[in-house]
């Protein structure tokens, strides 16, 4: 029994390593793939583009706009009229824009408050509001509020506020979840494109094995690239802290890998073909990685959008290794989020179970 | 070229389209995308769960918490005689985004003009997020200094801002147009690319290397199909647009269709390429995915402005078409300046050679014979 079963599963990773495509794009999804999200999206405004018109002749405007630097914001270019800097922003070569006015600096001196013209290019809308509050961090560096109040802010678990770190992890979940699923409806569609998999529930030995190893042998895979990406691309390459414990992170996983799985029985069991597969897996996973609370936090959602997320063991899953990573959450306290992905992955693996082991 | 043939063909290619229900997922996905991901995707920060401990209790203290309470992006908590390590368990647990602890005798302190501090403590796991809520806080405590004193301020400079194009800061008009952007060029290439691969998946590609059918008038027949199901998709994603998410639209529709269509042509020319050097659907459609979905969100524009990129991401950003295409999009979306600004003219005669260029290398490498 146990021998059939590791001999299902040989079969099964001797199948998927034959098929070299299927290697590359497993391998180039652990890597490359989590690099180039991690390293390509920023978030955080940075690098901004800021153009100015100054008409009082330097001084105070000079000293603001030296304090306009890397990594914040790029050298400030002049240009020498409003309409000149305004065509620019129309043009999205510029994004702020800052008029200083001749009668700037007077006023500064003679009432002790003064102005500044600011044209903000508002698309990009976190980065333009971000903009505005470091522009106006610096001109509070100026002013004498005559308060003595300290402020000590303290960012936890991710002081420098890096997002490469973030994204790079919620890019892996993605991936386990996508693989998860398409490479399990991939094993068992493909016999049935081929016709093999009728015989396969003909033949002597309990069709439940066969599921069981089919499946089992994907969840291995996925494994291998999770050990890869974490060791290589997380720890290796972005430095993702780890506050939490490692085990704890593989145990989550390899549930959650179970639980992809199962989604991937039941894409398996309704679908004829590996098109079908593709679509249905599309169809599925979407909604899922946006349920899960990888781009906006949950109690931020509409309220009708929270209770759906609930059913997502994705978002389970998302905030289990957050805290695992970054909080360092107590293995104690990682219970909720344990109990989430195994309750509703045992329900999706049950369900796929049954119905692909029906026979026609 | 035979108009009867290609009609011919083109005729087979749509009667498989609906009956394998293919056409469902022409439809239902990029609805799907826009819906999901323009409401899904929120910057502004609001409602952030905030932990007040007042040690003090004093009037002043009082009053600052109170400030926290009637802003709508704290959604605060105020209590007394917590501890410090009690409560960064709670952040740790996931259960409060914000700490501010107001220490004893503050008010006492701050009226004999002693110096004081007030510790604040922020998750920092989604960075963005705690950025933002970073500068909301000094917002908010900076304000009530400023109030609180009635020495008069020196040095004191405010920024009069003038948001141009997305006034109140929307992120759904940041984000909706650069979806349509990440829509035509995602799901025309996979469908274009599935039609060429799935023949050769199943064997019946045999028929197009033995039939006298031109290999021309084949790429005509796989290609246009494709094209006009997902020409139905700019008129529905622009009223997804508009209408769901009254996003407003400022410029030329005229415009927003013409770059529209050639993108669309771009995209196939995508999905041509990937036909050519894949088997299997499945190792198409990854691949597809793979290459339009990350530069579609990376030079969109809509995370990150172009104008903020450097080096090799400035770089790349003018390889790949989503940049230009982008930009005319926003452009009748939000700044409206259409056909008279040169770099909108610019960019469109870009895309349009763009297209050109990949379906004809396309049509170069394609074989028609056993490779």
């Amino acid at each position: 029994m146990i021998g059939t079963f590791f001999a299902l599963v040989a079969k099964e990773l001797i199948g998927f390593f034959r098929s070299w495509g299927l290697v590359a794009i497993v391998l180039y999804s652990f890597t490359l793939d989590i690099y180039i999200t991690g390293a390509g999206i920023e978030m955080q405004a940075k690098n901004i583009a800021v153009g100015y018109v100054d008409e009082t002749g330097g001084g105070m405007s000079g000293k603001i706009l030296s304090r306009l630097h890397m990594p914040e914001f790029q050298k400030p270019v002049m240009f020498t009229s409003r309409e000149a800097l305004s065509r620019s922003i129309y043009n999205r070569e510029i994004m702020v824009g800052l008029i200083f006015e001749s009668d700037f600096e007077k006023k500064l001196e003679r009432y002790g408050r003064s102005s500044i013209e600011m044209l903000l290019d508002s698309i990009a809308a976190t980065q333009s509001f971000q903009a505005l509050q470091y522009l106006q961090n610096i001109l509070l560096d100026y002013a004498d509020i005559g308060i003595p109040v300290e402020l000590k802010i303290h960012k936890l678990f991710n002081p420098n506020a890096t997002t490469s770190q973030f994204m790079a992890m919620a890019e892996m979940l993605s991936v386990i979840t996508l693989l998860g699923v398409i490479l399990t409806a991939a094993v068992f569609v493909r016999e049935k494109e081929n016709g093999t998999w009728d015989i396969m529930l003909l033949m002597p030995i309990d069709p439940k094995l066969i599921i069981l190893a089919k499946s089992f042998s994907q969840v291995l895979v996925i494994m291998g690239g999770v050990v890869i990406a974490t060791g290589i691309v997380l720890f290796g390459v972005f430095d993702v802290p780890l506050n939490g414990s490692i085990a704890a992170f593989f145990l989550l996983s390899f549930f959650y890998a179970f639980t992809s799985a199962g989604i991937g029985l039941f894409v398996a069991a309704v679908s004829k073909s590996m098109l079908q597969v593709a679509q249905l897996s599309i169809l599925i996973m979407m909604p899922l990685i946006f349920l899960s609370g990888a781009w906006t936090p949950i109690h931020a959602m509409h309220p009708l959008l929270q209770k759906l997320s609930l059913i997502s063991p994705l978002r389970y899953y998302i905030e289990g290794s957050e805290s695992i990573f970054f909080r360092g959450t107590d293995f104690a306290d990682l219970w909720s989020y344990f109990a989430g992905v195994i309750i509703l992955g045992s329900v999706l693996y049950f369900y796929g179970f049954r119905k692909i082991g029906r026979l026609f | 070229m035979s108009p009867g043939v290609i009609r011919a063909y083109i005729l087979k290619e749509f009667r498989e389209l609906l009956r394998s229900r293919l056409i469902l997922i022409v439809y239902i996905l990029p609805t799907m995308i826009i819906i999901l991901f323009g409401y899904g995707i929120r910057m502004e920060v609001t409602d952030a769960r905030t932990l007040i401990i007042d040690n003090d209790n004093s009037t002043i203290s009082r009053d600052l918490s109170a400030r926290f309470e009637h802003s709508r992006y704290f959604d605060t908590r105020v209590t007394s005689g917590m501890g410090e390590q009690e409560a960064l368990k709670r952040i740790k647990q996931a259960k409060v985004d914000i700490l501010v602890i107001i220490p004893d005798s503050f008010e006492k302190r701050l009226l004999h003009g002693e110096k004081t501090e007030i510790g604040v403590f922020i998750d920092g796991a989604f960075p963005v997020r705690a950025t933002t809520m970073q500068n909301y806080v000094k917002g908010v405590i900076y304000d009530a200094a400023r109030s609180l004193t009635d020495k008069k301020p020196t040095n004191l400079i405010t920024v009069n801002s003038r948001n141009l194009f997305n006034q109140a800061m929307r992120d759904e008009d940041a984000i909706v147009p650069g979806l349509i952007g990440l829509i035509l060029l995602v799901a025309p290439a996979i469908l274009s690319a599935l039609l060429i691969v799935k023949e050769k998946e199943e064997g019946t590609i045999f028929n197009f290397y033995s039939s006298p059918i031109k290999k021309s008038e084949f790429i005509v027949a796989k290609l246009v199909p494709p094209l006009i199901l997902h020409t139905v998709n700019i008129f529905i994603l622009f009223l997804w647009a508009t209408w769901l998410f009254e996003v407003p639209f400022r410029g030329s529709f005229l415009l927003y269709w013409a770059a529209s269509q050639i993108y669309i042509a771009i995209s196939l020319g995508v999905g041509l390429l990937v036909s050519i050097i894949t088997r299997t659907q499945i190792v198409a459609i990854v691949l597809t995915i793979i290459i339009t979905i990350i530069p579609g969100f990376l030079y969109s524009g809509m995370l990150m402005p172009i104008s903020s990129m450097s080096g090799e991401s400035k770089i790349e950003a003018h390889i790949y078409p989503v940049m230009y295409f982008n930009h005319i999009i926003y452009d009748t979306f939000l700044i409206g300046q259409g056909l008279d600004s040169p770099k909108n003219r610019l960019y469109l005669t870009i895309l349009f050679f763009y297209a050109l260029f990949l379906i004809l290398l396309g049509s170069r490498l394609m074989k028609k014979e056993l490779s």
